[in-house]
């Protein structure tokens, strides 16, 4: 919107009522056919407004390129997305039909496996990026006030994303999704008074059957990819509200006076600046560009190339495919995902009477005080030399479960 | 496995299996000390000296300079030590282990002993020009990072070695076991990570109690000076300070030690907290791949010593705890120093509570042989809640998390309410060095019971101590399913 | 309350909210009973035999594996699962053990030379008689409820229902 400028050339005259000005943007005279379809396109759609609104947000300058991790993230998302709609196309949730549809669709499929592949690396990649995205989003206190349901959102979604990276490893129907489903099934029995009766829901009975299949597919297709739409409808939504937000180093004053440099800024600020709610050093940055061509340079960079990243090892290493699923093997050990060693490692570390402490209320402690973060840290202070009470508690969860899945590689190796 | 026992004519080396032992054992916990303090103080240094760079505090950069002027001599020591106790005990006393030990680990001693080289290089370069590269910060602090990983390089090879003795995966002296393998033999894991915190811990423990002996000197009351007859004001000594100028000099160097005690307590405190899981990973290891070991340590007559162990554990944070209290006290912020102390109370609580023994014996099996292995109240000689599991490991489990929530709390203190230094009192500085050498305390235990714990071998069902003096059978392998085997 | 008048608008609203109310109930009562529907499913109970022949020639203290095609109650008609039964004769005792850890329900097995049942996702370890003795499984290893059926040779034929003797 800064390059439009709204009024007639001279003050005297009054506009024409039907000149079509809208928000300020003079209607160039139409030409070609193709500008006169988009013309008429946006006369009764308004998207033309829509998209400078989205293009042209100010967004910070400076750390450009670590918010670029969010967006990946959504690229990768999408990309699954689209990979899981081919593998829809020909997978068959049935338990005599799971593993021979998914031969088919490496065999005989033109470029088949490939797109299993991608399903694969997309999924392992975006654990990556989602943990980096929620590491930056930490370190840089993107969490406080106003942006608290940003941040809850972002959780929630970092916990359906692991759901739905086991849901969907669950449905090959071969030996590794078979104990994967086995094990991951029996997981809720563990809770007190109604744990029994969930895993029977899930299993549709006391074993692992057909019935499990088809709900497992149910949530991996349809429950749980509907939720997180929604979820990521809110999380960007509330992003533009409050704006993109840039670390400790965006809102630095300069000059030996920072109150009124602050509110020089504040005058001079673009939407969605001045971010409403939070303090008065951290309602503008200092210096802002347009969010494109600047930030989604970096961001379809970044993304281009995490997306090439999972397109080349899904062609060279594709997704694997074990034998058909058969519970009365005596030799083979079900192995988690890497993704899922931490959790698994806890597991040899609570025995008997302490299993249901270590799955549930270890793991519910972590979940709930990543949840609770916003209101544990209330400190405004976002540098993070000011915040060591959250960081250190931070280095110690970051630092657990890294060493856990490290001790699950370490114990899979010398079984 | 089969015995590695050497074809050679079994020459006799001085003394006995005892003494060659306790001198190899007390040369060895002497290099541990030097060793672990260099390392660990090396990422103290790193720290420090990266957070001056950022904030401009100068404290920081002061305990870095100390830290690396205190390496010269530190350094100088600990490598006599070190290179007395490889040549005349390692190879002199325990020749023939070395040997043939080195025949399938040999490039893991070559690339130990090259970091060496690399540790020299750095280290002296660092104590002798730390002054003068004072307008190359950022290549100064390069320097300690490139030192930190070469010293982390070093433990880590002594690591593979340490693991192979007590997890061998090589198959004997003429397997052509990859290193790959040796590196990954399972308990090298949690040895290296154990041992990475470790050093921090202990290097932040060393400096608390530098720190606090020096709150301590610096806070010492002057002597009351003699007055010479005819005189009214006392004797000064020639060259000293005026009154007022002393008094300054005194709170500012009780200023920065008061700081300074607290900065390595904090790491000595908080890597203890994650040091507990990491341990019991590590003993989780040891019971998978070493039974025999794990059982001499948790059930045989070393449990009376990890007993010890555990009370330290228990002891550190105790200190800790009361450390915390009583500096918020003293700096007047009652409402945090009050959960503090409810939180020592607990932990006082859960100490008595974990300490108890679970059988009143020497060790499990010589109760199980006299049919005493049921609870005193039933007549035997069992106390069923002095059991590891599951009492001592919730005992563990409710330590860890009371100890992190004072931790957290301490800090948000310090954070939210700016805190004047120098105001803490003797007391808590005595509780700090009352830390620091359990910590030290701790480490030595820590190496007894592994040593111990793998005995009759050295290199577990292979080389055997003995054989070091005399040439002698192994100890004959007692099968699996005659030991109790528990969680 | 007095019955007084209420406004058209405040009727709309109430009015809305009552239906949208009454939709919500009927659109539940099929999905909630639809999806807690398996918690009382009856599960009808069915014998197969072990296969792999008679159980006489199986020897003392050796557990021995054999498989049994079990159909597992509870949705659309599917075939059978193969599931071991490790066979096991001990001091005068049978017992048809199922393979499934009482911890994660993973593959267990016979492990020769530790004369103990293994299970290989974190080290769960079973005696000869289930009972559980090392890691984290919390119960003994559960057997199939069990027959023996002797035919016409006066050989024993080991019959598993398709259900396991304890919840684990």
């Amino acid at each position: 919107m800064s390059e439009r400028t709204a009024g007639s050339e001279t003050s005297g005259t009054p506009e024409p009522p039907d000149k079509g000005d809208f928000m300020g943007i003079v209607p160039e005279p139409v030409v070609g056919p193709f500008r006169r379809s988009w013309a008429w396109f946006d006369d009764r759609t308004g998207v033309t407004g829509l998209l400078h609104k989205g293009l042209y947000e100010a967004v910070p300058r400076q750390g450009g390129w670590a918010y670029t991790l969010g967006s990946a993230t959504l690229v990768i998302i999408i990309v699954q997305f689209f990979t899981g709609i081919f593998l829809l196309l020909d997978y068959v949730p049935s338990v005599t039909q799971a593993y021979t549809s998914l031969e088919y669709l490496r065999a005989d499929d033109v470029f088949g496996d490939w797109i299993r592949g991608i399903h694969l690396w997309g999924a392992y990649t975006l654990m990556l990026v989602i943990g980096l995205h929620a590491l930056r989003t930490f370190i840089s206190a993107s969490y406080k006030k106003p942006r608290e349901l940003n941040w809850i959102s972002g959780v929630m979604l970092f916990f359906l994303v692991l759901a739905m990276a086991i849901t969907g490893a669950m449905l090959p129907w071969d030996q590794a999704a078979y104990w994967t489903t086995t094990v991951v099934t029996n997981i809720p029995h563990y809770l007190p008074v109604i744990g029994n009766g969930v895993r029977i829901l899930w299993r549709g009975g006391n074993f692992v059957g057909q019935v499990t299949l088809t709900r497992t597919f149910a949530l991996h297709v349809w429950v749980l990819p509907a939720i997180l739409v929604a979820l990521i409808g809110a999380h960007l939504y509330l992003l533009r509200r409050h704006g993109e937000f840039g670390s400790w180093v965006n809102y630095r004053t300069t000059t030996d006076n920072p109150a009124q440099e602050i509110a020089e800024r504040a005058r001079r600020a673009e939407p969605p600046y001045p971010t409403r709610g939070s303090e008065a050093i951290y309602s503008v940055p200092s210096e802002t560009v347009d969010f494109f061509p600047d930030q989604l340079f970096k961001d379809t960079l970044v993304s281009g190339v995490l997306v090439v990243f999972i397109f080349v090892m899904g062609l060279i290493s594709g997704a694997p495919l074990d034998g058909p699923a058969n519970a009365a093997t005596l030799t083979y050990v079900p192995t988690p995902e890497w993704f899922y060693l931490p959790l698994d490692q806890l597991l040899v570390f609570f025995p008997t009477a302490l299993i249901g402490f270590g799955v549930f209320v270890v793991v519910g402690i972590g979940a709930t005080l990543m949840l609770a973060l916003p209101f544990i840290d209330r400190n405004p202070d976002r540098h993070p030399v000011h915040r060591p009470d959250v960081l250190i508690p931070a280095f110690f969860l970051i630092f657990t479960v890294i060493y856990l899945a490290m001790l699950g590689v370490n114990r899979l190796y010398n079984l | 496995m089969q015995p590695l026992i050497l074809a050679l004519n079994p020459t006799s080396v001085p003394g006995t299996v005892l003494t060659n032992t306790v001198m190899v054992g007390c040369v060895a916990l002497l290099h541990v000390l030097f060793a672990t303090f260099l390392i660990g103080s090396c990422t103290l240094v790193a720290l420090s000296e990266g957070i001056s760079m950022v904030t401009h505090d100068e404290r920081h950069e002061r305990l870095a300079r100390g830290l690396v002027h205190a390496w010269g001599y530190i350094f100088s020591t600990g490598a006599a030590i070190a290179v007395f106790f490889v040549i005349f005990v390692l190879v002199g006393v325990w020749g023939r282990f070395f040997v043939t030990f080195q025949q399938f680990t040999f490039w893991v001693w070559f690339f130990e002993g090259l970091t060496f080289i690399g540790e020299i290089a750095l280290l002296y370069t660092l104590y002798a020009c730390w002054e003068r590269l004072r307008g190359y910060r950022l290549a100064r602090l390069g320097l300690v990072i490139l030192l930190n990983i070469d010293q982390w390089f070093q433990m880590f090879f002594i690591d593979v070695i340490a693991s192979q003795m007590l997890t061998p995966t090589v198959q004997g002296a003429t397997d052509n076991t990859s290193y790959l393998l040796q590196f990954l033999n399972p308990t090298n894991l949690p040895l290296t990570v154990h041992r990475t915190i470790g050093n921090v811990a202990w290097a932040g423990a060393i400096v608390a109690l530098t720190a606090a002996f020096q709150y301590l000197r610096v806070t010492r009351r002057q002597e009351a000076t003699a007055l010479v007859p005819g005189r009214r004001e006392p004797v000064r000594a020639l060259g000293a300070m005026p009154e007022g100028e002393l008094v300054r000099e005194r709170n500012r160097e009780a200023a920065y030690w008061d700081w300074a005690g607290q900065w390595g307590m904090l790491f000595a405190f908080g890597l203890t907290i994650v040091q507990i899981w990491v341990g019991y990973s590590y003993a989780k290891e040891i019971q998978l791949h070493s039974l025999d070991s794990w059982y001499q340590m948790m059930y045989g007559w070393i449990s009376n010593i990890f007993l010890g162990q555990f009370a330290g554990l228990g002891l550190i944070f105790i200190l800790g705890v009361a450390y915390f209290w009583r500096r918020l006290k003293a700096a007047g912020q009652h409402a945090v120093a009050r959960r503090q102390q409810i939180a020592l109370i607990l932990l006082i609580l859960l100490f008595l509570f974990g300490i108890q023994p679970a059988w009143l014996a020497g060790s499990y099996p010589d109760i199980v042989a006299a049919h005493l292995a049921k609870p005193f109240w039933d007549g035997g000689l069992e106390d069923p809640f002095g059991f590891f599991f599951p009492w001592k490991v919730m005992v563990l489990i409710a330590d860890m998390l009371i100890a992190l929530y004072a931790l957290w709390s301490y800090v948000r203190a310090r954070v939210r309410t700016p805190m004047t230094m120098g105001q803490a009192t003797r007391g808590s500085q005595r509780l700090l060095i009352g830390m620091a050498v359990v910590v030290g305390l701790m480490m030595l235990i820590m190496g007894i019971i592994r040593e111990s714990s793998r005995s009759p071998y050295l290199v577990n069902q292979n080389i055997t101590i003995s054989h070091q003096v005399i040439l002698q059978q192994p100890a004959p392998n007692i099968p699996l399913s005659q030991r109790p085997i528990g969680p | 309350m007095s019955m007084g008048r209420i406004s058209r608008r405040q009727f709309m609203v109430r009015g809305t909210g009552a239906m949208a109310g009454l939709i919500t109930a009927m659109l539940s009562v099929p999905a909630v009973g639809f999806l807690l529907s398996p918690l009382w499913a009856a599960n009808k109970e069915i014998w197969v035999t072990v296969q792999g022949g008679p159980i006489d020639d199986i020897p003392e203290g050796l557990p021995t594996a054999r498989i049994a095609a079990v159909p597992v109650g509870g949705g659309p008609p599917a075939p059978p699962v193969n599931r071991v039964v490790y066979v096991t004769k001990y001091r005068g005792q049978l017992y048809a053990f199922s393979n499934i850890c009482t911890h994660m329900q993973c593959d267990v097995h016979w492990e020769p030379s530790l004369s103990l049942f293994e299970c290989p996702c974190h080290g769960g370890l079973y005696a000869i008689t289930g009972r559980n003795v090392g890691g984290p499984p919390p119960q003994p290893l559960p057997q199939w409820v069990h027959r023996v059926h002797v035919d016409a040779q006066g050989k024993h034929h080991l019959q598993i229902a398709n259900r396991l003797q304890e919840q684990i």
